[in-house]
């Protein structure tokens, strides 16, 4: 009589043990998996383990547009968030790279759905897992990206829109600058402060005093310093030619070295090298309110009978200003801070608003080049308004009356001017 | 050769800075060039500060007019000077922060700088109230525009605004001063700001490019030098 | 030590506070040493973040770094006579990288930005309920518009302020006045409370007369 067995001819007892051996070898695979997969702060779970669920769809991205040191990482929250009194207290994003073991890279809170990770470079290879923390501190691994290298991109065609307007507003200041050299006559209308200025300085000479120029508290790398420069190479010039004095503390010893050449040549371009003296300009201290303590004791010392505020100032324009106006100077002054142009204007005898700063070197050359460039900031302003315009008669005819063209032109302009 | 070579540097340096905007691979350079601007200050600080050095001692050497107060300055930035590089007082020496607490750069810092900082600061509520009187003789149309929407504004953000309009009723609440005050910062104010920072970008962009093409060059002694 | 601080605090303090009345040796003492103790500190500040903090400690990983260094050498060179036109080209790097850097800057945040910040429904079925917000909000966003645009109007250079144009441009700058208003009346409780802080220190931390 032949012993009982299954359809693959296996004795029963036989079959037991191999179903015992593959439990125990199941079992053991099983362990060994949780223990891999929870590489930090890992709790083996017990029967009082928090469980939660891994967030999905993990994707990385290479970053579109960039050198090759960015990529996006993308994940489905873990549903688990979902739940009342949510056991979710974050997220962990690990990341391997060049096949190497993985190492953490952050943690986040809850809800957060995205990640950029900038520290990558292009020569290397990225692969991601995110993992969500339970409130018992055990992770819950999501599968892992796929092996990415960045990429890198050598135009951003996310700023062609940005190219076109810089396009056509710089095209717009070369072709006046071009047009004006060729001897069209371009009308610039008047600015008080600056045809105030020859005046001012002939008052300076009369009176004996000096003529104070400060170029804002801060350096060259701010735009408005540069301004102030280039409208001192005027002032200089005028002063030179009136023979009067200039006294200039500055403070930052950069805009010093720059406004010390600019002083001097505007000196040796009238002809006058030989009263150019150095000590003309001078370095205060980079301390903001000391510098203003020190050209408060120049004005009531020196009484100044012009002073030129023009550059980049911040709280202190108001003490500046004000003493300049308690020691009787005409005082001419012009910043790119809205929030400074209110003091300016009580406290100062003309005030060049925002623009007019940047604009009074060339107005003040009188040359056909530069007075063109005033005529191409026209058409930027003009463009601005026609943008306007256009955009807010679309815009209020697209929601007050649902009209679909309309609603394309709006949402056009919208792309474009959002190109930064 | 002394303003072609000039020029030319100012022509690459700001094309580059334009184009790196748009092309990833240079996009680095702001940063780069931001830290050469940091070094090079460095090196024009030893001029003026050496130039502030040489005013004061040339003022002390020839006694003109408040030469003593040359010394507390000459006193002041040399103490400052060893101090700081020589690191006394500092906790760790040497190697730890200049700024440490507990360090004599640090103590003569909070001593001395923030209290002159902070009243030279203060003077403004002084300098403030003589700029409002001037402001608000309201000499004509616009004075007088600025004098009442300062006016609303101030009132509006103390207790006295609600105190002298709360009398209006809820359908007119706009006319409230605080409710005014919020409107005129959101509307008119905005509006005004709008048009000074369009103004200003297009002065800057004029300005940026005479001076990258050269078209500008006061800086350099203009056309003659 | 605290009490000498405490004491040079207020001897600095009422220094400079003198200066309302009139210039005074006690004013011109604060004064000097202001200017000389803030210029140390900021030399050695400067010292110490950038030529050690980022060339030093940086240019072994970064050799362009170097660049910057030699042309900070060359802003020294304004020293010699003879050699210092040289310095020029520093100054020139200092330009270009200025003016490159905000045109690209400034066309993005103060002309993109604003201008399509202004572009707003002057009608909408968003403007929500109650009799008169719908009126309310139509004035606020045509206020808004119509001053951006006069605004813009008054900044023309190359049209004289006549006829039309010219009353767009008056309209304009009384926006723009309004605008300053609005800035000077909400600067002026914050300077008083700057004030109100060295009083503090003065008759608290100081004299002791107040908690």
């Amino acid at each position: 009589m032949t012993r009982p067995s299954d359809s693959f001819g296996c004795p029963s007892a036989v079959r037991i043990a191999l179903l015992v051996i593959a439990a125990v070898i199941g079992i053991s695979i099983t362990a060994a998996a949780q223990t891999e997969a929870a590489p930090a702060d890992s709790v083996i779970a017990d029967t009082t383990a928090v469980r939660v669920a891994p967030p999905t769809s993990v994707v990385a991205e290479d970053h579109k547009y960039d050198a090759g040191g960015e990529v996006d990482l993308s994940w489905v929250p873990s549903i688990s968030e979902s739940l009342q009194n949510s056991p979710v207290l974050g997220y962990r994003i690990y990341r391997s790279v060049n096949g190497n073991p993985e190492i953490l890279l952050d943690e986040l809170l809850p809800g957060e759905a995205e990640y950029e990770d900038k520290d990558v470079v292009k020569d290397s290879v990225y692969s991601y897992r995110v993992a969500t923390i339970a409130t018992d501190r055990s992770e819950y691994l999501s599968i892992t990206t796929q092996p990415l290298q960045p990429q890198v991109e050598n135009i951003d065609f996310n700023k062609s829109y940005l190219f076109l307007i810089a396009l056509v507003i710089s095209g717009a200041v070369i072709y006046f600058v071009e047009t004006a050299k060729r001897g069209k006559k371009l009308f610039v209308r008047r600015i008080a402060g600056l045809e105030a200025i020859d005046d001012a300085v002939g008052r300076a000479t009369e009176m004996g005093r000096p003529v104070l120029f400060i170029p804002g508290i801060n350096d060259m790398d701010d735009v408005q310093t540069l301004a102030a420069l280039t409208i001192l190479g005027r002032v200089a010039h005028t002063i030179a030619d009136f023979d009067s004095k200039i006294f200039m503390p500055v403070s930052r010893s950069l805009v010093m070295t720059a406004a010390r050449e600019t002083i001097k040549n505007a000196y040796q371009t009238a002809g006058r090298p030989d009263a150019y003296s150095d000590d003309m300009v001078s370095y205060v201290t980079d301390e903001q309110f000391g510098y203003v303590a020190a050209v408060d004791g120049v004005m009531v010392r020196e009484r100044p009978a012009t002073v030129f505020l023009l550059g980049a100032f911040f709280a202190e324009s108001l003490i500046l200003a004000e003493t300049g106006n308690s020691v009787g100077a005409i005082q001419i002054a012009g910043t790119a801070r809205p929030a400074q142009l209110p003091f300016f204007i009580a406290a100062c005898d003309f005030t060049l608003i925002g623009e007019e700063l940047f604009a009074a070197s060339a107005y003040l050359s009188g040359e056909p080049r530069q007075l063109g460039s005033l005529k191409g900031q026209d058409v930027g302003k003009f463009i601005a308004m026609v943008v306007i315009l256009v955009g807010v008669l679309s815009v209020t005819l697209a929601e007050a009356y649902q009209i679909g063209l309309f609603e394309g032109i709006f949402n056009w302009l919208s792309r474009i001017f959002s190109s930064n | 050769m002394r303003q072609a070579v000039p020029l030319t540097i100012t022509f690459l340096v700001g094309l580059l800075l334009i184009v790196a905007v748009f092309i990833p691979p240079l996009k680095d350079l702001e940063r780069t060039f931001t830290l050469f601007f940091d070094i090079i200050a460095v090196f024009a600080f030893f001029l003026g500060g050496g130039n502030l050095l040489r005013v004061h001692f040339n003022k002390l050497r020839n006694k003109k007019p408040d030469w003593g107060y040359s010394i507390v300055t000459i006193v002041g930035f040399t103490w400052m000077l060893i101090v700081g590089l020589l690191k006394i007082g500092n906790p760790g020496n040497i190697a730890s922060a200049v700024d440490a607490p507990g360090s004599l750069f640090y103590q003569t810092f909070h001593t001395v700088l923030v209290p002159l900082s902070s009243t030279m600061y203060s003077l403004l509520a002084f300098f403030v109230a003589s700029a409002s009187y001037r402001a608000f003789r309201a000499k004509n149309r616009e004075a007088t525009l600025l004098l009442i929407a300062a006016f609303i504004i101030l009132l509006g953000r103390t207790p006295f605004g609600m105190m002298v309009s709360g009398w209006i009723p809820d359908s007119f609440s706009l006319l409230q001063i605080p409710n005014l005050a919020v409107w005129i910062m959101n509307s008119p104010n905005l509006a005004g700001q709008r048009a000074i920072m369009i103004g200003i970008g297009l002065g800057v962009i004029s300005m940026s490019l005479r001076l990258i093409l050269g078209i500008e060059r006061s800086h350099l002694g203009g056309d003659k030098a | 030590m605290e009490h000498i601080a405490l004491w040079l605090g207020a001897f600095l303090t009422l220094g400079i506070l003198s200066f309302l009345y009139e210039d005074n040796p006690w004013y011109k003492l604060s004064e000097a040493i202001f200017v000389g103790v803030s210029a140390g500190y900021w030399c050695i500040v400067l010292y110490w973040d950038n030529i050690v903090g980022k060339f030093y400690n940086r240019v072994g990983e970064d050799p362009m770094l170097w660049i910057g260094m030699i042309l900070g050498i060359l802003m020294l060179l304004r020293l010699v006579p003879k050699i210092g036109w040289i310095s020029r080209w520093p100054l020139s790097f200092i330009v270009g990288a200025t003016s490159g850097f905000w045109l690209m800057n400034y066309l993005a945040s103060n002309i993109m930005v604003q201008t399509k910040a202004t572009i707003l429904p002057l009608l909408s079925t968003h403007f929500g309920m109650g009799v008169d917000a719908p009126l309310a909000m139509v004035l606020s966003q045509l206020v808004v518009v119509v001053g951006t645009f006069t605004g813009l109007i008054y900044f023309f250079f190359s049209k004289e302020h006549r006829g039309a144009f010219g009353y767009g441009a008056k309209v304009g700058i009384f926006f723009i006045m309004i605008t300053f208003g609005a800035s000077f009346g909400y600067t002026v409780m914050s300077r008083m409370s700057l004030l109100i802080g060295r009083i503090d220190f003065l008759l608290g931390d100081w004299l002791g007369l107040i908690n």
